[in-house]
């Protein structure tokens, strides 16, 4: 599902965020990835999801080479990806709803289809409630959740998390990774960052550590 | 192709709801945009309308020849016998100086004009119909019959709606003139409007940027925004037209009448005013075009 064969990233100013990394993550699989600020863990989701390019190597994501592709497709590569943003990036001008339907309008589904999906991507998560309420008056916790509830209502293939559980308390971090173990359980390919370790090794799943932009045992 | 046209049709609605929700700020870019067309519009039909009635001024040039004071019956019958065979010549009417005394009189309400004069100052004269049409063969013409005798000047009537032509030609080019400068300024306002509105819903289009949308889903809303309001802002300006229009004709009919004349305003014609609001969609979206190309790749995804 997403493979990366000698892939380096050095952005401008010379700073080498990605070190000849090679890995494979298989189709349905969860992976977590773990590693301290800094460590690359960002660097290396943004190449997945491709919004950023590698230097050297290649990035290969559901079959698509990356690194080959013209920018003017790489729109494309990410419809088929969710994106939990560390940042959340929540548009704070709309209800819950219609930050959730952002991602179904891009790919042009028809209006009613995409208030069901909508309102099934919002049950999922638990904000089926609040759907017309404005995201400025949810929860930190809650905001996260309107965030994955937009990552997975479009159904990816691949579903992307950039430490998701920061700032959260550890019981609501939990209920988190739960959520995103339902995805994984039903084919999701799953693929979670954080730089705290203690949350990933309940799980009994594949650990990637970066460090420095390469991989530790 | 379904999916494409739903998704045009899609921004296109939503673009002209978000018009009509923010009745203020679409108002006062509207009233820009509409008088910017307006101003050459109203030139243009005055310009059109002039030249219509100097058309129908110089359909049938005349050709005067007035006959010297001292001219004999004689001499008339031999100028009369000229102009029955020249060939350039259609036609023509003798006016006597008796007769053109009493139309004088009586189309400026003169009675007793003559009994202050000593005798008749009007000279006979002929009205002549010319067969060609041809500029250079009614001046060869005209040149042919001052050269006849005891005829004092032949006078064409039209030359003054010649120089009235020329008046129409400068107008038309002040009209092309104005029209070009107001669309640049058409382009350059639709352009800031897309950028200020860019500028306003920057968060939206790096998160949609964010989860893949292309560049042209993201610059479709802005494109049809501008779309809508180039088409609004020349239907306004059309109706701004027309009435200044109304307003004017009775007034310039009033003038007119004074001079024994029919003159009026027309207003666009239906081919018209579609070229009209298909310049203003046209020059509108490109406006947006290019506030779009400028300004979404400043907004980058990463």
């Amino acid at each position: 599902m997403i493979q990366f064969d000698q892939v380096t990233k050095r952005y401008s100013g010379g700073v080498e965020a990605l070190k000849n990394l090679s890995f494979s993550i298989d189709s349905g699989e969860m992976v977590f990835l773990a590693g301290h600020s800094g460590a690359g863990k960002s660097t290396l989701l943004k190449l997945i999801s491709g919004l950023e390019r590698a230097t050297s190597g290649s990035v290969m994501v559901s079959g698509h080479n990356l690194s080959k592709l013209r920018g003017s497709q790489l729109p494309f590569v990410r419809q088929h990806i969710g994106v939990v943003f560390q940042d959340h990036k929540i548009l704070f001008d709309r209800n819950v709803f219609d930050n959730v339907m952002l991602p179904l309008d891009i790919i042009g589904f028809d209006r009613r289809e995409a208030a069901r999906r909508v309102r099934a991507a919002l049950d999922k998560v638990g904000l089926l409630g609040k759907e017309k309420v404005m995201p400025i008056r949810l929860s930190g916790g809650e905001q996260q959740r309107l965030c994955i509830a937009r990552a997975v209502v479009h159904r990816p293939a691949i579903l992307i998390a950039d430490e998701p559980s920061a700032n959260l308390d550890r019981a609501y971090a939990l209920d988190i990774m739960e959520l995103f173990k339902s995805f994984h359980q039903v084919g999701v390919t799953v693929l979670i960052s954080a730089h705290d370790e203690t949350l990933m090794e309940d799980y009994g799943r594949r650990i990637l550590r970066l460090k420095e932009g390469q991989f530790t045992a | 192709m379904k999916h494409y046209l739903f998704l045009h049709w899609q921004s296109a609605r939503t673009a002209l709801a978000k018009i009509l929700r923010q009745p203020v700020g679409s108002l006062l870019s509207l009233a820009m945009l509409s008088i910017a067309m307006a101003l050459p519009l109203s030139l243009y039909l005055t310009v059109m309308s002039i030249q219509d009635w100097v058309g129908k001024l110089t359909q049938t040039p005349q050709i005067t020849l007035f006959m010297e004071q001292s001219a004999e019956t004689a001499d008339i019958a031999a100028v009369s016998s000229a102009l029955k065979t020249h060939p350039r010549v259609k036609g023509y009417t003798f006016i006597s100086k008796k007769q053109a005394l009493t139309d004088l009189e009586k189309r400026n309400g003169l009675n007793g004009l003559t009994e202050g004069l000593d005798g008749n100052p009007l000279p006979d004269a002929f009205v002549v119909t010319p067969a060609s049409l041809e500029p250079k063969q009614l001046e060869l013409l005209q040149k042919e019959l001052s050269g006849l005798p005891m005829v004092e000047e032949a006078q064409f009537d039209a030359s003054w709606a010649k120089r009235l032509y020329g008046m129409v030609d400068l107008g038309k080019h002040l009209t092309v003139f104005l029209a070009l400068a107001l669309s640049v300024a058409l382009v350059l306002i639709t352009h800031n409007t897309i950028r200020m509105q860019i500028l306003a819903r920057r968060d939206e289009i790096e998160v949609s940027k964010l989860i893949g949308a292309t560049d042209s889903f993201i610059r479709r809303p802005f494109l049809y925004h501008a779309l809508w309001q180039g088409l609004l802002a020349g239907l306004v300006a059309w109706g701004l037209t027309a009435w200044l229009i109304a307003v004017a004709n009775p007034a310039i009919a009033e003038f007119a009448q004074l001079y024994n004349e029919r003159v009026e305003l027309r207003g666009l014609s239906p081919l018209e005013l579609a070229l009209v609001l298909g310049c203003a969609v046209l020059l509108a979206t490109l406006g947006a075009r290019l506030a779009a190309d400028h300004h979404l790749r400043r907004v980058s995804a990463n």
